[in-house]
């Protein structure tokens, strides 16, 4: 008898290691993880490194840098063009940026489709959701999906404090929420060109990356906050010799800050370095932070008990993010023998291509693919980054267009057998009622399609 | 079974299935021709029998995914069983049957199919099968696609015809069905801008989301705002099949010196085993009109043409509990086209009594479909009794006359 709910089917502990953790099975992963499903999540963090095959942000500053230069040459001389009857075309820049996007939004999806480790992938996609920046306007177009791979990866396995600090210095973050113009109101700069102070990326760090809106912070925290990060800036390409983040010491907010009752006097970088040291470590940061780690990769409604116990664990570790998810791993509350959630698009496009045992798709493609179900790489179009409430992606359309995409992928996969899919993504995870629909469907590329769509396949 | 391993198939993926195949992407509006690997001799022969003929003989093979009900499509009213085992679908017709030879009589819906079968182009071929002898949709498909004898995931029959014979073949499919495996000389197409889901996909998931309410809810109002079914209004979208837009699309890659010398289309929504009446109204509608557009795509192209539309087996002669008909076993088989010698119903009838059935409960097959392929094969392709041993090594050719001289 089924229960008359979504998570009738009990799921067995590798189905749960491999689907709610990582993106789905890759080859015979289940059956690797069968053995030990505990032991074989701690395996499965591994540092992630990006080559360098992709663009440095400095890159992009400067070919940003060369692009505005020639726009503006080429202004002139279309100008002149017109005025001496000349009417010949000029060849357009070359839009470096869109390309960078393209090309880097589709090489990490790739390696998540690709690679043995998914569950750091899907711990990387959750702090650059995190830490979301959207690719709007030429720069920040190019400069998007950088800092996931310069700032967030390299310290995915470590101490909280350290992404924090990397990421709010990198030029991405900087630029997306404009502090690089950001100047103390009493600093030699703004005495002098008359710039003032940019509220925007001190009041983000505090609701969105640290504390969380209800973190008990005021206005007048987000003011300091932003008088202790002035000057964090982004060298001119072009203007100023290198490239990248630059402390421009004459923008500094001179004086002491009181954030959240506590006194910064440090001079120069060190006090906003050390507000965000210690925001990383307040007890409101571990809250939050961890709530969003258990609610996007147990469920919707995290216990409270897992809750208490992933904060001691950032408390007692400096914040250090694989000692917390070890602990959420330890947590018999992180296991519930149900489906919890509903898969988002990325979750859900990732786990197919792995489970087709794809080596790679199109990029181009694949990010169309994205575009449709609603969940475009670095385009979610606030700081706040994509929604990870499974209501958010049940909608109507967002459900016919899964359909589609299942139909076209199966349509193309004409030799895949889908009852072996089903044994590698889901082993004996799955109801008597998807069985059957699957071994019976009327052709190989309806089974398939109907495997895809199954809430054994939607949920995890 | 080999080679069923994903990866061996990523070719046919967006990925490279194109370009690898030097293929032009071509969207439904505009179509471009096609560009083949051909050698340059082949290309020279090719010139010098289009200068030569007014056109080549073309086989198109449409193959119905999930077992038509062929008792339904081509009704043996003369038969009395018929009623006794089928009361409830034998009054579902919504209007009279067009009746053929001999006391066989078509589904309404194939309004079309039957002016071809009084214009002498249509042959319906009852009681067939392909030797396949149990009931698995995805193995049955299989054997009637491989045409061997036994199942061979990698070797098609239409491949292998068209090896023999040097011919150059188009799959309308993403990827490329086992009929067409095995031969460098197969592209497949498929319109860059249909939807894929079809009605059948929609009732399978509504019934597999039975248990689960936020995703049967998505779903149906899903379909609601796609105007498949009902809305408040009780309003619904007139049912526009996607397969006439295949076979219109097939047609024009057909017609022309490029034009391809076969093609093969598929056409799923048989498995009829609920409210048969009603879907297989629909979907012999859609098959009947797509084939129209096929003719009249092809032109003069027509008048060289055979279609083949077979199913993997057939279904079992009594309806069941809920309006529809379960897995049997022997079924139909259509000749179509300008160059069918029709307007007749070919076939022997093996009766409907208890006796007569196949295990007490499917129709008896009386003919094996590839002896009818290998018919037209030799008659419409000019195969020797070597070269179709090639493509079909267990079985004969009948004899019958099935095309025009």
């Amino acid at each position: 008898m089924f229960e008359n709910s979504m998570s009738s089917t009990i799921i067995s502990r590798a189905n749960i290691a491999v689907n709610r953790f990582g993106y789905g099975a890759r080859g015979d992963e289940l059956a690797q993880a069968e053995k030990d499903p505990r032991q074989w999540l701690e395996s499965q963090l591994k540092p992630i490194t990006f080559n360098g095959d992709f663009p440095h942000s400095n890159t992009i500053l400067i070919e940003h840098a060369k692009y505005q230069k020639d726009k503006k040459r080429q202004k002139k001389q279309q100008k002149k063009n017109s005025q001496s009857g000349n009417m010949k075309d000029q060849k357009k820049p070359r839009n470096f940026s869109r390309l960078a996007l393209r090309n880097m939004s589709a090489d990490t999806l790739n390696q998540a489709i690709a690679s043995s480790n998914s569950v750091s992938w899907r711990l990387l996609d959750f702090f650059s959701n995190h830490f979301s920046v959207t690719a709007h306007g030429r720069l920040m177009v190019g400069l998007a999906a950088t800092l996931e791979r310069e700032a967030i990866s390299r310290h995915l396995l470590g101490n909280f404090e350290d992404m924090l600090l990397s990421v709010e210095q990198h030029p991405a973050m900087l630029i997306y929420l404009n502090n690089e113009k950001s100047f103390g109101p009493n600093s030699r700069m703004a005495k002098k060109r008359n710039k003032g102070l940019n509220e925007n990326l001190a009041r983000e760090i505090l609701e969105l990356h640290t504390l969380g809106d209800d973190g008990g912070y005021s206005q007048d925290d987000v003011i300091e906050l932003a008088k202790g990060i002035t000057g964090w800036s982004v060298k001119r390409s072009g203007k100023e010799r290198g490239e990248g983040f630059v402390f421009r010491a004459y923008g500094h907010e001179p004086g002491t800050r009181m954030l959240l009752s506590k006194t910064y006097g440090q001079k120069g970088i060190a006090q906003g370095e050390q507000m965000l040291r210690d925001l990383a470590m307040h007890p409101a940061t571990a809250k939050h932070v961890c709530y969003k780690l258990a609610h996007h990769f147990v469920g919707q409604n995290p216990s409270a008990s897992l809750l208490k116990e992933m904060q001691a664990t950032w408390l007692k570790n400096q914040g250090n993010i694989k000692a917390v998810m070890h602990c959420l791993f330890d947590a018999e509350e992180a296991w519930p023998n149900t489906a919890q959630k509903y898969k988002a698009p990325r979750e859900f496009v990732i786990s197919t291509l792995r489970a087709l045992s794809l080596k790679k798709f199109k990029d181009k493609a694949l990010l169309a693919t994205l575009i449709n179900l609603g969940q475009q790489p670095f385009n979610a179009g606030s700081p706040a980054g994509y929604s990870d409430d499974e209501q958010d992606w049940l909608g109507a359309s967002a459900m016919m267009a899964r359909i589609d995409w299942s139909t076209m992928v199966s349509g193309y996969s004409k030799r895949v057998n889908a009852e072996k899919v089903m044994n590698l993504a889901l082993g004996k995870s799955v109801s008597q009622l998807t069985y059957n629909s699957v071994m019976r469907a009327e052709s190989r590329q309806q089974a398939l399609t109907l495997l895809l769509m199954s809430p054994e396949f939607q949920r995890r | 079974m080999k080679n069923t391993n994903v990866i061996n198939d990523s070719n046919n993926l967006p990925t490279s299935s194109l370009s690898r195949r030097q293929f032009i992407t071509m969207t439904g509006a505009s179509l471009a021709l096609l560009s083949f690997p051909m050698s340059s001799a082949f290309a020279l022969e090719e010139k010098k029998q289009v200068g030569n003929q007014a056109g080549k003989p073309k086989i198109v093979w449409v193959l119905l995914r999930g077992a038509l009900d062929s008792l339904h499509t081509i009704v043996p009213t003369f038969d009395q069983q018929y009623k006794t085992l089928r009361p409830k679908l034998s009054s579902s017709f919504k209007s009279p049957l067009l009746p053929l030879e001999k006391g066989f009589a078509l589904h309404p819906s194939l309004k079309n199919l039957h002016q071809w079968y009084q214009e002498k182009s249509l042959i319906p071929v009852v009681a067939v099968s392909s030797g396949y002898p149990k009931r698995s949709h995805f193995d049955g498909q299989d054997y009637l696609e491989s045409g061997k004898g036994e199942i061979d995931h990698d070797s098609g029959w239409l491949a292998r015809a068209i090896e023999v014979k040097n011919k150059r073949a188009l799959a309308v499919s993403r990827s490329t069905p086992i009929s067409l495996r095995s031969s460098d000389q197969v592209n497949t197409w498929y319109p860059s801008n249909l939807k894929d889901a079809d009605e059948d996909i929609y009732a399978a998931l509504d019934k597999l989301y039975q248990n689960d309410e936020s995703l049967r809810a998505s779903l149906e109002s899903g379909l609601e705002v796609r105007g498949l079914v009902g809305d408040k209004k009780g309003k619904k979208k007139k049912r526009q099949g996607k397969f006439i837009n295949l076979t219109k699309a097939c047609a024009q890659l057909m017609v022309g010196e490029q034009g391809v010398d076969c093609a093969m289309l598929e056409l799923g929504g048989w498995d009829t085993h609920n409210n048969q009446g009603s879907r297989l109204n629909n979907n012999l509608a859609e098959l009947d009109n797509g084939l129209v557009e096929l003719k009249s795509g092809l032109g003069e192209e027509w008048q060289n043409t055979v279609v083949i539309i077979g199913t993997e087996f057939g279904r079992t002669a009594k309806e069941n509990g809920t309006g529809g008909t379960d897995h049997g076993t022997g079924s139909a088989l259509f000749l179509a086209g300008g160059a069918v010698n029709g307007g007749k119903v070919q076939g022997s009838w093996p009766g409907l009594k208890t006796e007569q059935l196949f295990q007490q409960r499917d129709l008896m097959p009386t003919t094996n479909s590839f002896s009818w392929i290998g018919n037209v094969l030799s008659q419409h392709w000019q195969f020797t009794e070597q070269e179709l041993k090639q493509v079909f090594p267990h079985v004969k050719p009948y004899n019958q006359v099935l095309l025009r001289s």
